[in-house]
């Protein structure tokens, strides 16, 4: 186990490092290119190793804007990113697997056919088109649904995780559950939008998997030994199905932030999208290498924490602990 | 009844021929490559097809509704805009520019891809985990925000958009391709085609290429969808095509704060997309179904 997580923390930290190159090259383009502040002739090694030495102090520099530390900005409008991202993922789960699992096990029948057809649509449409169109909902529909914003402005949520629905539940106790139902209510219209992506990609993969696992021989067997289909399906086949779809779903995580930034924008949450968005409007380039760290950053520890998560709970992956490969 | 074997002899048809057979008894899937074809024509010769210009100004038909609405008129098909330009032409000329970048991307993309996919699958070692430790650095960073990066850099135009979306679709590309062939090479027919000393060209050409079909339509498929929709994304957010160039996700932003007043300015762009997704969908669903069949 050991030398498994010192592989992967060496994996890491190769990436973090080419990572970190790339976030400091375009730290100093912009230095040239638009000439914020003026340039120290200087050894690019040296600059790079005092840029690193500044990462590992949490200081990204200062907004050109409002003065605030690019750090402790990023990671709170990022926090708020991964909320919409969580409660999307959840929304979607408890819709796709289910759908997923159907068409894996009633393959090629008409349930599969309407399945995927739904699947497709969801792939197709444009994330920022459906956002759009949901933005115009309470025209036609009454104000059911808020559509602009975090939250409420008359609901006044310090800062502790950054997480609104933990800091409105935790933190503010004079507005009740209020502060809480109202980041819901504004929570649910981006969240459902951006579920369209996540539910037709993780039908594809569940029904891919759910077929595999039906296909083979340890599923023969049950059938052989004249178990019941219910038996086999809950007690066989989701054991081994569900797993290998988590890191596949990790893949696509890079794809799910893209979009979630996209609805951020439409939907004017504040969330890392929107910030890097009306940074790089208004010229506030430094935002851009500071939000590609957090965003990159919080990438790599999550596939990391991923691995190690299906090494626990999959028997299949154990096996890497072992091989030298 | 005269039974003559002899004439009726048994053609083996190429592999590529088989899978075309298959492909032709899927009607939808036949269906859908008529309309790729369509859209594609319609993307080469937008300029000659459109019953009006673009850019043509018309202040006595101002936001008129389609034709079947009340008020349209059969003129404008699909009504006009603010300034009176016709919907239909600048959805033709939108599409052109949306559909056209994509396939560019998607076909240069894949080419580079491929090859250093293919380059990085059949060499082992040093070069190989550098090739590893970079992708992974490159496919930790949203293609949304590589895209921003690039264009911080090169200034927003439509040429630039399509560099940033192809570079930032770049690395997902090689990894997949670079994961198929890896897969492939573990067969035992590939072990025996390289006993027989066959070279890593030879490999890769006769080996492998004609039994990655599969797996290379879905990630083409992939490809191509999220071309599109990252092309109409940045149009959308003011960092791709510029204001005189109607590209389908700008048509939506530019038409944004008309959406109260004539709703089909945006509905009609977003719709655009979604066939133009749904058909390339369902022709290369069409087409794996027939690669996969024709393998069994």
């Amino acid at each position: 186990m050991l030398s498994f997580l010192i592989r992967r923390l060496n994996l890491l930290l190769i990436t973090a490092f080419i990572l970190t190159i790339i976030a400091f090259a375009i730290d100093r383009t912009i230095l040239v290119h638009h000439q914020t502040q003026p340039l120290v002739q200087q050894d690019y090694v040296l600059q790079y190793f005092s840029y690193l030495w500044h990462i590992f102090s949490a200081d990204l520099g200062h907004s050109a804007l409002d003065q605030q530390p690019l750090l402790q900005r990023g990671l709170t409008f990022f926090a708020s990113t991964l909320e919409l991202c969580f409660v999307a993922l959840l929304f979607s789960c408890i819709i796709a697997i289910p759908l997923g699992l159907l068409a894996g096990l009633f393959r090629n029948t008409k349930l599969d056919y309407a399945i995927m057809t739904v699947a497709i649509i969801g792939l197709a449409l444009p994330v920022f088109w459906v956002g759009v169109m949901a933005v115009l909902l309470p025209s036609v529909w009454g104000d059911i649904l808020p559509v602009d914003g975090n939250m409420s402005l008359v609901y006044d949520i310090p800062v502790v995780t950054g997480f609104l629905l933990i800091d409105t539940l935790f933190v503010t106790p004079e507005y009740g559950l209020f502060a809480f139902f109202d980041r819901v209510a504004h929570l649910i219209l981006p969240a459902a939008v951006l579920s369209f992506f996540l539910i037709a990609e993780i039908v594809r993969l569940t029904r891919h998997s759910m077929t595999m696992v039906m296909r083979s021989n340890y599923i023969q067997t049950a059938y052989a030994k004249g178990f019941s289909r219910t038996k086999i399906v809950f007690k066989h086949a989701l054991n081994n199905a569900l797993p290998p779809i988590i890191p596949q779903l990790r893949l696509q995580l890079s794809t799910i932030l893209s979009f979630a930034m996209t609805i951020e924008i439409v939907f004017n949450l504040n969330g890392i999208g929107t910030w890097l968005f009306n940074s790089l409007k208004t010229g506030d380039y430094h935002a851009l290498p500071a939000g590609m760290l957090i965003i990159t950053g919080f990438i790599l520890m999550f596939s990391i924490a991923i691995e190690i998560i299906m090494v626990i709970i999959s028997p299949i992956r154990r096996g890497s602990l072992y091989a030298d490969k | 009844m005269l039974i003559n074997n002899g004439f009726n002899e048994d053609k083996i048809q190429s592999p590529l021929r088989y899978i075309w057979s298959i492909f032709k008894s899927k009607s939808i899937a036949v269906v859908a490559m008529w309309v790729i074809v369509c859209l594609i024509l319609i993307s080469l010769f937008a300029s000659w097809l459109v019953p009006h210009s673009p850019l043509l100004q018309d202040p006595d038909k101002m936001l008129l509704p389609p034709y079947w609405v009340d008020g349209g008129s059969i003129d404008h098909v699909l009504g006009t805009d603010d300034l009176g330009r016709d919907t239909l032409s600048r959805l033709f000329h939108g599409i052109q520019y949306t559909l056209g970048g994509a396939l560019l991307i998607t076909f240069f993309v894949s080419i580079i891809g491929m090859s250093i996919g293919a380059g990085a699958a059949l060499t082992k070692g040093v070069k190989a985990s550098i090739l590893h430790h970079l992708l992974d650095a490159l496919l930790a960073i949203p293609s949304l925000l590589s895209a921003l990066i690039l264009i911080t850099f090169f200034g927003p135009s439509y040429v630039n958009c399509l560099l940033a979306i192809a570079l930032s679709l770049l690395p997902q590309f090689i990894r997949a391709s670079y994961l198929a062939i890896e897969q492939e090479l573990n067969k035992q027919y590939i072990i025996a085609l390289q006993l027989d000393g066959a070279a890593k060209t030879r490999l890769f050409r006769y080996g492998i290429l004609p039994n990655i079909l599969e797996p290379t339509t879905t990630i083409l498929n992939r490809l191509f969808t999220m071309a599109i929709i990252e092309i109409a994304t940045l149009g959308f957010l003011g960092f791709g095509a510029q204001l005189p160039q109607t590209e389908l996700g700008s048509l939506i932003a530019n038409n944004m704060e008309l959406i109260y007043l004539s709703p089909w300015l945006v509905a009609f762009p977003g719709l655009a997309i979604f066939i133009i997704i749904i058909i390339v969908n369902v022709f290369a669903e069409g087409l794996r179904h027939a690669v996969i069949e024709g393998e069994e």
